[in-house]
């Protein structure tokens, strides 16, 4: 056994015929492409009630003049950095929302002369105002540094919220958390995959809820 | 809830993009074995380049070994990727199939020796430019991210199976622009010129760089895209975008 034959278990070690491995490997890509498509509706009916009451709350701070701060790390900063990104024609252009995990000056100062487990609190301390809201992406729950962001965001006033997988981890029903929306699965690629579909719906929500309020934005 | 309409589950034609999938990771596992670096861009999207070379920079699951992945950042991807490429690297692009920056960074891969990877949607790319498509039903994040997800696994798993990973394994498409001429055999190639000189230019090949005879074609200029064969150029291609060899 190697060390990915968990992820393959019906490839055996050393096939001699590139042609069978071929096939072997889109008929394993054909069933993880099924399971995202099976957890990523499965998660957007888990996380309906909180997607939408989240929406709602962070909506209400958008039009009381809030900003949202998005922050993860690794792959999930680059989630981070999607949710702060949008998509065009959305409405989605007119909402404050920015990235903390997209500065490399600001992260590895605060990195190397804090520790990692400052490099997003120290900047909801900077940043963060009472209306504003944030955001963490975590697939396991579990990130020291966004735990002691979001605790930081809520001493602060903050709206914070958590996207997270593997139940939820140390987010779950976490008192420093207003909503966290979780994906039930094991596999941090399929946790990423269905996190990347819980936010388009929670930024498009935002958006109808931005717009239901028709307050400024 | 009420935008479910806008963003059901989604579903690609899994089977199609499941058998794409596998050829790109094999090559992408070709090119890893003997050296290469891949080189990830997303215009306009850069957070899912950063992805991909976190991704196989640093590997959620324990264990795997780190592979050279890097993000090229905007603007001027095309100058920093000439750069940066080396014959045998490989490129992974994302962005929809009329994205005139990554159809500039496909053609010039092949006058690079890249393997370009195109992760796309929408309108998928006219035949000639030597990607490898990964077409996606829509271009929506999740379906991004898991198709170089996907991507990442079967080429840790090639990698794994030590399989012969030679260089030469099936292209999906056959570009025309790398044909063979039926009266001489002698083989088209694509090349980018490097410099000029009277009625002659160096250009690079995926070969290294040559010098052609440029007399049958109008003037050339530096970054110009010529099909060449046999010394000699033969044609201009035309640009598609980013426009950096602009003709008077």
């Amino acid at each position: 056994m190697n060390d990915t034959s968990f992820l393959y278990p019906f490839l055996e070690d050393h096939e001699p015929d590139p042609s069978q491995l071929l096939a072997d490997l889109a008929a394993s890509a054909k069933i993880k492409l099924d399971e995202s498509t099976q957890l990523i509706g499965q998660s957007l009916e888990e996380n309906t009630a909180t997607l939408t009451a989240a929406a709602g709350a962070i909506a209400r701070r958008l039009s009381l003049g809030g900003r949202i701060l998005t922050f993860g790390n690794g792959g999930s900063a680059c989630d981070a950095m999607a949710f702060a990104r949008g998509s065009v024609g959305t409405g989605w252009e007119q909402i404050s929302v920015r990235t903390l995990a997209a500065d490399p000056a600001i992260l590895s100062a605060l990195g190397n002369d804090l520790g990692a487990e400052q490099m997003f609190s120290r900047q909801v301390e900077a940043f963060g105002g009472r209306n504003d809201t944030a955001i963490a992406f975590s697939t396991s729950g579990q990130s020291l540094n966004l735990l002691t962001a979001l605790r930081v965001g809520r001493q602060r006033g903050l709206l914070t919220i958590a996207v997270t997988g593997y139940g939820g981890g140390a987010m779950a029903n976490n008192p420093d958390i207003d909503y966290c929306l979780i994906v039930n699965s094991q596999s941090v690629h399929r946790i990423q995959e269905a996190q990347a579909h819980l936010s388009l719906h929670l930024r498009t929500l935002i958006c109808d809820q931005a717009s239901n309020t028709g307050e400024r934005l | 809830m009420n935008s479910g309409s806008r963003h059901e589950p989604l579903d690609p034609p899994a089977g199609h993009l499941a058998d794409l999938l596998a050829l790109s990771a094999l090559a992408l596992a070709s090119r890893f074995a003997d050296g290469a670096t891949l080189w990830c861009v997303a215009p306009g999207r850069s957070d899912h380049a950063l992805h991909v070379a976190v991704e196989f920079v640093h590997p959620a699951i324990v264990g795997k070994p780190a592979l050279p992945a890097v993000a090229v950042s905007e603007p001027n991807m095309t100058k920093s990727l000439r750069n940066f490429v080396r014959s045998g690297d490989a490129i992974l692009c994302v962005g929809p199939g009329d994205d005139t920056n990554i159809l500039d960074i496909t053609r010039r891969g092949l006058a690079w020796g890249a393997e370009t990877i195109w992760i796309g949607w929408g309108i998928r790319p006219p035949n000639g430019d030597g990607t490898r498509p990964l077409w996606l039903a829509s271009g929506q994040d999740s379906e991004i991210v898991r198709a170089y997800h996907l991507l990442w696994e079967l080429t840790h798993i090639c990698l794994e199976h030590q399989v012969s990973l030679s260089p030469q394994t099936p292209s999906p498409q056959t570009s025309s622009a790398e044909a063979s001429c039926q009266t001489c055999a002698d083989q088209l190639a694509v090349a980018e010129v490097v410099s000029v000189s009277g009625t002659g230019a160096s250009v690079r090949t995926s070969g290294g760089v040559e010098t052609v005879d440029t007399s049958l074609i109008e003037a050339v200029v530096i970054n110009d895209l010529v099909l060449t064969q046999a010394g000699v150029a033969l044609q201009i291609l035309d640009n598609v975008g980013t426009g950096e060899a602009q003709h008077e």
